[in-house]
């Protein structure tokens, strides 16, 4: 315990007080914005953190509903482009011709800027259901089968060696070792891919759907300066999912590999 | 929080380096293995599987399938929802003025934005190395405003830079910022313990360390984040521009799905790609003439 009281000095105290500096200096700058700078849409440009807090508070349900149902979107977008991902590199490392086939377009369509196909897409499909879980699939493929694909080429050759002298089954090979190896790239991949698949999720909601949290931020921002309070609590939710969803991947990596060396209590320096 | 980051940044980056290389390698084989073909017909296979002309076909093989409206009849999709290659080819080359000129300001937005956004990480980077106890907290949240998604941050951009150039570059900065300090410091920090020694036994001081050893140190792994972000830079910009915007070509796409112009959409994320790609290319370049100078650098002293 003592390693974590040390822990909690030097990282989250720190921490505690940028944030609590960073809200002091937005509230302040709302202030001079709205009576010293007089900036027309002043409360729109930095809105008082309080008002926002207490909009988040009186519309917490509506917010929590609504940013389920993004989360709950790009939930199962990632989930189905995560584990296309997956098959795909297990599919390279196991066969060159598959690797020399996908790979190249894999890092083509790196360069694609893919949320730009996000209108295309929802214009094809012109379902929101259909074209958000396409879009976040489409954004969680690619981190992971490419970071999936280092990860199991980058076994330990003697261990290699020793299965292969222990006469070990491919399948074995693969359950024992490259899978465990194989883990930490894999949520390197699905830690970048998180957040971008919420982004994803909302960019859709703008586009025109029925519900998620981007349906009220633009609703809200086209409301003009009456709703402004409702449209920074709709950034705030938003916000909120892309790290919640990072964190989230963080805490099963913890749970599921627990042995990298970032993990350990020096933070794996020395 | 920080080090997982910087090994996805890394890691994606050398994910792309290796793709270069080995299908650099494999073009060699396959020339190689093209002399002997002749000779041998079962070379010829091997050829085949070489690397290059497999995705080749593959991709050639696409193209064909799509035009000959075969993911039409497979998925039950119209021709105007999913325009054919030569439609859209059709598209560009009616609208090529108008879509180069959209193509230079999109471009133009990102690399400006990442410009900014780059210098901006290199300068919370120095902070978080020169005071690690309360600089280490900026990193975090500026780890953290990576995880907002852009789409909540355009709008507020928005309201604060108006609808010119501005907010897309605001947008693009804040999207780049988080790659580059990440991965900057990560670069500062990871120095050669022996080298840092050494310049305490020169008696060195803080600026001396920083001057010789943290900034070359960190110059790699700032290129790798420049590369990573030459990519995102280019969908922050596009982005950006689906909200407020009367120029570019997330502009021009957003409202071409809008009109039902399939084909004119779909020419916009072509140029995006090659606009994408000629960004990482130059960076890519840059990245080789630093390196070179910093290995001869090295190998004459």
């Amino acid at each position: 315990m003592k390693g974590n009281s040390a822990f909690m000095r030097s990282r989250v105290l720190p921490l505690s007080v940028w944030l609590l500096g960073l809200l002091i200096v937005w509230e302040a700058g709302s202030w001079m914005l709205l009576h010293v700078a007089q900036t027309p849409l002043a409360q729109s440009k930095l809105p008082y953190v309080h008002e926002v807090a207490a909009t988040l508070w009186k519309y917490s349900g509506t917010l929590v509903k609504e940013g389920g149902a993004t989360f709950g979107n790009a939930g199962v977008g990632f989930l189905i482009g995560a584990s296309a991902g997956v098959v795909l590199a297990v599919l390279m490392s196991l066969s060159k011709t598959i690797e020399q086939l996908a790979f190249p377009y894999a890092i083509a369509s790196q360069m694609i800027p893919i949320l730009g196909l996000a209108p295309i897409i929802y214009g094809i499909v012109r379902d929101e259901q259909v074209s958000r879980i396409i879009i976040s699939g489409y954004i969680t493929f690619f981190p992971v089968a490419l970071n999936m694909l280092r990860g199991l080429r980058s076994v330990d050759l003697p261990a290699l060696e020793l299965m292969h002298s222990y006469a070990a089954k491919p399948w074995a090979v693969y359950w024992k070792l490259r899978f465990p190896a194989a883990l930490p790239a894999l949520f390197s991949g699905l830690k970048v891919a998180a957040p971008l698949a919420v982004t994803g999720a909302i960019l859709v909601e703008l586009m025109g759907a029925q519900h998620g949290i981007g349906v009220i931020m633009l609703r809200n921002l086209y409301y003009g300066p009456s709703h402004t309070y409702m449209f920074w609590s709709t950034v705030i939710v938003g916000a909120l999912l892309g790290v919640a969803s990072y964190g989230l991947m963080s805490l099963a990596e913890r749970l599921i590999a627990p042995w990298q060396p970032e993990f350990r209590p020096k933070g794996g320096r020395r | 929080m920080e080090g997982n980051t910087v090994r996805e940044a890394t890691l994606i980056a050398s994910a792309g380096n290796e793709g270069a290389t080995s299908s650099r390698i494999t073009t060699k084989d396959s020339v190689f293995a093209g002399r002997s073909k002749r000779k041998l017909g079962r070379r010829s296979v091997k050829w085949l599987n070489a690397g290059v002309i497999l995705p080749l076909l593959a991709g050639v093989l696409f193209l064909v399938l799509w035009e000959a409206q075969i993911f039409h009849k497979l998925f039950d999709l119209k021709k105007y929802q999913l325009p054919l290659p030569s439609a859209i080819a059709e598209a560009i080359r009616d609208n090529f003025s108008l879509l180069l000129s959209y193509t230079g300001y999109t471009l133009t937005e990102a690399v400006v934005g990442m410009l900014i956004g780059s210098a901006f990480g290199f300068l919370i980077a120095l902070v978080a190395t020169a005071w690690p106890r309360w600089g280490g907290g900026s990193l975090t949240l500026v780890a953290a405003l990576n995880a907002v998604p852009i789409v909540a941050l355009a709008p507020i951009m928005n309201l604060w830079f108006g609808d010119g150039i501005g907010s897309r570059a605001a947008i693009v900065t804040a999207t780049t910022m988080a790659a580059m300090a990440i991965n900057a410091y990560k670069g500062m920090v990871s120095v050669d313990p022996l080298a840092l020694d050494l310049m305490h036994s020169y008696a060195a001081g803080k600026p001396a360390v920083f001057r010789y050893l943290r900034i070359q140190n960190s110059l790699p792994y700032v290129f790798t984040a420049l590369k990573i972000n030459a990519t995102a830079s280019m969908i922050g910009a596009i982005v950006g521009e689906f909200f407020f915007s009367s120029r570019g070509l997330g502009y021009l796409l957003s409202n071409s799905i809008k009109v039902a112009k399939m084909p004119l959409g779909w020419s916009c994320i072509v140029l995006a790609a090659i606009a994408g790609v000629i960004f990482y290319l130059v960076v890519e370049r840059l990245e080789k003439v630093f390196i070179k100078w910093h290995s001869s650098q090295r190998a004459s002293s």
